[in-house]
């Protein structure tokens, strides 16, 4: 068995150690490119949102290079997400291919649950490796997480453009390939020493963006055109406001998290709604209430919940008084524009800081 | 005098109108629909909206707001969340009244009754008994309003059952006279949410337009249950939108019965769901090759000539495999 499953972010990360811990092979999806895109655009309905697209690229890119079982998570609604799995499934047989393919849908209720229903797709594993395998799995998840919330802030600082995303990038491939725990927290604790070495710059007036929206986006830095990486190229520092740590302990056990969210999003929108809605409007107001300077919603275009919530967000925008600006991506954008919309929202955020300094 | 209680002519009004009118003028109310759909309502719609939103959403805004023009004192925007168990409505109905509240400014009060069947019967009483409380103190009264309103909703879904689309049905149990349309030679399966195909305006007179070229329509809605279930019964995994459920298992269950000539899916620009189903169902529809099968997108710049045009060719397509026209 050659095991695949699409790109999300550092998921790949944490899936190749998981599943090599229990000595199953696997096949990485090659890095996503415009290749992987224009794969998946072609073979996907025209209608479908980005994320689906990309996935099917992964999916046969990992197909022709010898993968046979895809995993692929599956869902209960109203998101679509929770479907897609079999839409590409019936593609990819039509387009000839042959696979198994495992679709795991969220436990109603516990990590547990998850675990055995994965289990029972390999009766060889023995229970306390797997275990050990997903522990460990989980360990560099949160350490790679919380890299890249420092990366966030000290890339807004950095001395020479593109000088800590290099040693971000070199870092995180020793992340990836960290033996154990120990070797882990003292690449952490270098790599953090390096980004800090290299990002001293101070500014003036340092402007500070959360960035909200649909879970994909937010995780996949080619789907959203690394907009993290043109904020703080733009001196903005930036609060992303999912990782996927976050989304496996929440989705996994349910916890308190959503109620807080019901709490925020209170008065503008009152139930979840599906897929990160909810999410988005409560991120929206907390960061508004924590005084951030400007919210970017990023999501696919056509995603039904965030379109729900982006027209939510506009009315949050002018009651408190905070530029929220709303960016949706399919496979066209980034021709034309895109690259200026960020920096005329920059200039917009500078504009008001300095109307409030002037104020004082 | 009694309160005005506006219900707009958008969403799922085709789906519910009689039992939502009965409920609230059992409560005494006056109802009043907006008008029908027309391009003010229609640009209205769009200029509340932001651009991505589906076509029948953006409707649905401008319905809101001619109610708002017309005067009423309550305008009835239910959060449809499911109407039956484990399966859900697209995001935008449940987030609707939040939407409407936050894009359309000076409303009216919003009576945003939540509709959800998956919470069982103690869920909706109390529901009902919320909004019941606007108009009347009497608890049993209201209850009283809701069981005749349920009545009403069963007859509505017989009517429809007997082949009357939506919309006649409504005029039906308005007191107007109607006969069932189950002439035509040709019979054709018309698979789409209520409100892409019973508006008028958004469908350009679809239904209407197929009749004249000598079809008999079935919808979704006119379709028996048993035999929706039948088809959905061999998705690999239930689908959990109920009605694009329906709207796949009636198609699954044609290619089986094939007791239709034809098959035409309708679906709104910019509907999420239906992405997804819709190409299943195409993929269905082309491996088997046995009935033939046209889906059709409707947004705001829709053209009636190149609609006409479609729908000839393919009504023409089923002439000839039935052997009408010499090759
Ligand atoms: S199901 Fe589609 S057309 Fe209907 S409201 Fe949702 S996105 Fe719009």
């Amino acid at each position: 068995m050659k095991i695949t499953y699409p790109h999300m972010g550092s998921l790949n990360m944490i899936l190749k150690t998981m599943f090599e811990g229990i000595n199953v092979e696997v096949v990485e999806p090659p890095p996503v490119t415009n290749k992987t895109l224009s794969i998946g655009v072609k073979y996907s309905p025209e209608f479908v949102c980005l994320p689906y697209k990309i996935n099917l690229g992964n999916f046969i890119e990992a197909l022709e290079n010898g993968a046979d079982t895809i995993i692929m998570l599956g869902g209960i609604g109203p998101c679509r997400f929770g479907y897609y799995g079999q839409a590409q499934k019936e593609t990819l047989i039509d387009l000839g291919y042959k696979f198994n393919m495992i679709i795991l849908d969220p436990p109603h209720g516990r990590l547990v649950d998850f675990l055995k229903e994965l289990s029972s797709y390999f009766p060889d594993v023995y229970w306390k490796d797997a275990l050990k395998a997903f522990i460990f799995a989980v360990q560099k998840m949160i350490i790679a997480d919380k890299f890249e919330k420092k990366l966030l802030i000290l890339r807004a600082h950095e001395n020479e453009i593109g000088i800590t995303t290099k040693i971000f990038e070199d870092y995180m491939e020793k992340i990836k390939n960290a033996k154990n725990k120990k070797e882990l927290d003292s690449i952490y604790k270098e790599g953090l020493e390096k980004l800090k070495q290299n990002a001293t710059i101070k500014r003036e007036i340092q402007l500070k963006v959360a960035l909200v929206g649909e879970i994909y986006l937010m995780l996949e830095p080619f789907s959203n055109l690394d907009i993290l990486r043109s904020l703080n190229e733009l001196g903005i520092e930036v609060t992303k406001t999912d990782f996927l740590s976050d989304y496996l302990i929440n989705s996994a056990f349910k916890l308190p998290q959503r109620m807080e969210f019901k709490k925020y999003a209170h008065g503008y929108l009152e139930r979840d709604i599906g897929g990160h809605g909810l999410n988005t409007v409560a991120n929206t107001v907390k960061y508004a209430e924590k005084n951030y300077d400007g919210i970017i919603q990023i999501f696919p275009f056509t995603c039904t919940p965030e379109i729900v919530a982006q027209g939510i967000i506009a009315k949050v925008s002018s009651d408190k008084n905070i530029p929220v600006m709303s960016l949706s991506y399919d496979e066209k954008t980034g021709e034309a524009g895109y690259q200026t919309r960020l920096e005329a929202f920059k200039d917009l955020l500078e504009r008001r800081r300095l109307k409030n300094i002037k104020k004082y | 005098m009694s309160k005005k209680v506006g219900i707009p002519k958008g969403l799922l009004y085709y789906n519910f109108y009689p039992m939502w009118k009965t409920f609230f003028e059992e409560l005494g109310a006056e109802v009043v629909t907006s008008s029908d759909t027309c391009k003010k309502i229609i640009d209205d719609g769009i200029k509340t909206c932001v651009d991505e939103t589906c076509l029948p959403v953006k409707t649905f805004m401008g319905h809101v707001i001619d109610l708002k023009e017309k005067g009423v004192d309550y305008i009835f925007v239910p959060r449809v969340i499911s109407v039956e168990r484990r399966r859900y409505l697209c995001s935008k109905f449940l987030g609707l009244p939040d939407l409407v509240r936050n894009l359309i400014s000076d409303l009216p009060q919003i009576i945003d009754m939540k509709i959800d069947y998956y919470r069982g019967e103690e869920f909706m009483e109390r529901e009902i008994l919320r909004v019941g409380k606007l108009f009347v103190d009497g608890t049993s009264k209201i209850k009283d309003a809701y069981e005749k309103s349920l009545k009403r909703q069963r007859t509505f879904e017989c009517i429809i059952r007997e082949g009357f689309s939506n919309t006649e049905a409504i005029k039906i149990m308005e007191g107007k006279k109607l006969d069932a349309n189950t002439k035509g030679d040709l019979k054709i399966a018309l698979l789409a949410h209520s409100y892409d195909i019973m508006d008028d305006y958004l469908s350009m007179g679809l239904i209407n337009r197929l009749k004249n070229m000598g079809a008999y329509v079935l919808t979704t809605n006119m379709i028996e249950r048993d035999k929706i279930e039948k088809g959905a019964s061999k998705l690999q995994k239930d689908l959990f939108w109920n009605y694009g459920r329906d709207i796949l298992g009636a198609g699954k269950y044609f290619i089986e019965s094939e007791d239709v000539d034809g098959v035409i899916s309708v679906s709104a620009f910019g509907c999420g769901p239906d992405s997804i189903t819709e190409d299943l169902l195409e993929r269905d529809y082309k491996r088997d090759g046995k009935i033939p099968f046209m889906s059709i997108t409707i947004d705001e710049h829709t053209g009636e000539a190149g609609l006409n045009t479609r729908l000839e060719a393919f009504i023409d397509l089923l002439r000839w495999r039935k052997g009408e026209i010499m090759a």
